[in-house]
């Protein structure tokens, strides 16, 4: 990663999430002349998620799919010298190097320098920091006692910046991997290492062109043709290709993609992914900065090619935000299909079979959802149109019931299935998906001395071979 | 005429708040939507979808707005009972709003 300052630091996309696509990741090592690629496989939920697979199995927490992806996008970018950044760790950084470690092994790369960071695992330091009298005020709900989930959490883990990124890759990492890194730190972190910027140095411009365009790539294609209101426009989204930022010291950044990929970037792309997520536009609260938008221009300069300049943001604020995850009920849910003639009125019989046989099996349904897909899943009570056709060619009953329990979950998915037998005559039913235990999300602040960033940079047979040991 | 008519949306999810861009075609529907996009009434159009508060943030560089929806997704994307857990599709739920001209 070495390089002078006129050379813009290029930065590729590499996943949005865990099970996204990996060749438009491959495409990107190969031929993107890149500095470093992030692979962000966590979603809000994820870490708890992991957790639980952590205490299952002390071997597991990370994302499972680590070894796979990293064997398929090792050997393009140690090619190619391209850095690579994940948060592929979850709940479990070490076993995510090991993974790593190992495919490199076989790769005959045991030279490969990993750096891995922890620190932002909370879980077992959630009492002590409450004794020292700090509260985890809910930052959703402004519930001050979470004393009232104590017995039910599962995972506290705190959102990392992009100072173990930096620091690791300061000592000659060629992968870092981390757990909950936030997902735009897995590319700050790179692009603040090529220039020597720090998140409590740098510029309010480079700084907030550091986490603008890591918020710009940290989703995948969703900048460049994903989820976007251009699916007309976007060319051969079948073979879409991943944003490419190539981000100058002046703050100013090109955002693009590889020529003849597949996709689209343009105006509405780039406001798109700019605005994802962001609630107050003029103060987006990173680990790494509070991120202002109100001065960005978005210019196309060519086809496929969009100039972003004006980005700014103030000083790393002094608390990070932590996702405790508890454990908070189970689901139920199936679904069946009512046919023509009458399959309104069906629907609504098969609603009242529902409601009612839950009551006489002594179910305490906390919260009961009931959908007509394709009339009002979606748009609810907005929905317009008539509720009553009873001409409709067909009506797909969705159920989903919240319990304390698992058994009274079971007994409401079976209410589901027993549609089959016990309602109208040509009623649809398919197995339901498994009755799945619920992880409530409970998000507040943590002062930032609290969370102890430890990094480590090791060579892939010394990953390995302490793991041995 | 509905939100749809002037501008482009995409929402996303933090808990239990819905995240709606909504990005203007062009300035002057930009100007329409500075007075169409009112809590009360993206709170009237959602009732029982979202319980509120709702807060508009105006973006005028981008002729853009970040409308900001707490108590909108069913309790969050873990435990929603909703088929859209992360509320992808409330940007175009809000879409749906008319708009008086």
């Amino acid at each position: 990663m070495s390089s002078t300052a006129t050379n813009p630091c290029r930065l590729g996309a590499g996943t949005g999430y865990w099970g996204d696509m990996v060749d438009p990741a491959l495409e990107l090592l190969e031929h993107g002349e890149l500095d470093a690629m992030g692979f962000d496989l966590l979603a809000e939920l994820s870490v708890a998620a992991l957790q639980r697979a952590r205490l299952r199995n002390p071997e597991k927490g990370h994302i499972p799919d680590t070894a796979g992806i990293f064997a398929q996008c090792l050997p393009p970018a140690r090619r190619n010298g391209v850095t690579i950044v994940t948060n592929a760790g979850g709940a479990n950084p070490q076993a995510a190097a090991r993974a790593i470690a190992g495919v490199a092994c076989e790769q005959g790369d045991a030279e490969l320098r990993l750096g891995v960071i922890e620190g932002d695992d909370l879980t077992e330091r959630l009492d002590a920091i409450r004794r020292s009298g700090w509260r985890f005020t809910n930052m959703d709900t402004g519930e001050e006692d979470v004393d009232s989930i104590a017995d039910q959490i599962v995972a506290a883990h705190a959102y990392l910046g992009c100072d173990g990124v930096i620091e690791a890759l300061g000592g000659g990492a060629d992968v870092v991997v981390g757990g909950r890194l936030a997902d735009s730190a897995l590319y700050s972190g790179p692009l603040m290492h090529h220039y020597g910027w720090t998140p409590q140095s740098c510029t309010d411009a480079q700084r907030g062109a550091a986490l603008t365009v890591g918020h710009l790539l940290e989703c995948g294609g969703a900048s460049s043709g994903g989820m976007t209101s251009q699916w007309r426009e976007s060319e051969e989204p079948w073979r879409i290709g991943y944003p490419l930022a190539e981000v100058a010291d002046d703050g100013s950044a090109v955002i693009t993609k590889l020529p003849g990929s597949g996709g689209i970037v343009n105006e509405w792309t780039i406001k798109e992914q700019m605005l994802y997520e962001v609630h107050d536009p003029r103060d987006y609260r990173l680990p790494d900065g509070v991120v202002d938008l109100s001065g960005v221009t978005v210019t196309e300069l060519e086809k496929n090619r969009m100039l972003v300049a004006g980005m700014s943001a103030g000083p790393p604020p002094e608390l990070l935000k932590v996702q405790i995850g508890y454990e908070d009920g189970f689901i139920g849910e199936g679904r069946v299909l009512l046919p023509w003639p009458d399959a309104f009125e069906k629907a609504e019989w098969c609603e009242r079979f529902v409601r009612r046989r839950l009551e006489y099996l002594n179910v305490n349904v906390r919260e009961i959802q009931l959908d007509h897909v394709g009339r009002n899943t979606l748009a609810g009570p907005s929905a317009p149109g008539a509720t009553g056709d009873r001409d409709i060619n067909e009506i797909e009953l969705r159920v989903a019931v919240r319990t304390d329990t698992r058994a009274e979950a079971e007994l409401a998915r079976r209410t589901i299935v027993h549609l089959a037998t016990a309602g109208p005559v040509g009623t649809a039913v398919n197995l339901p998906p498994p009755v799945r235990k619920v992880i409530a999300l409970w998000p507040t602040l943590v002062p930032r001395d609290q969370v102890d960033v430890r990094v480590a940079v090791l060579r892939a047979d010394e990953v390995v071979s302490h793991a041995r040991a | 005429m509905h939100v749809h008519d002037l501008a482009y949306l995409r929402s996303g999810d933090k808990g239990d708040v819905s995240n709606v861009a909504v990005m203007a075609r062009n300035a002057d529907a930009y100007a329409l939507l500075e007075d169409a996009l009112v809590p009360e009434r993206i709170l009237q159009h959602l009732d029982g979808l979202v319980s509120g508060p709702v807060v508009v943030h105006a973006l005028p560089n981008l002729h853009a707005f970040e409308v900001v929806m707490h108590g909108a997704l069913g309790g969050g994307a873990t435990r929603t009972l909703r088929f859209d857990e992360t509320g992808k599709s409330m940007g175009a739920v809000l879409s749906r709003m008319a708009v008086d001209t």
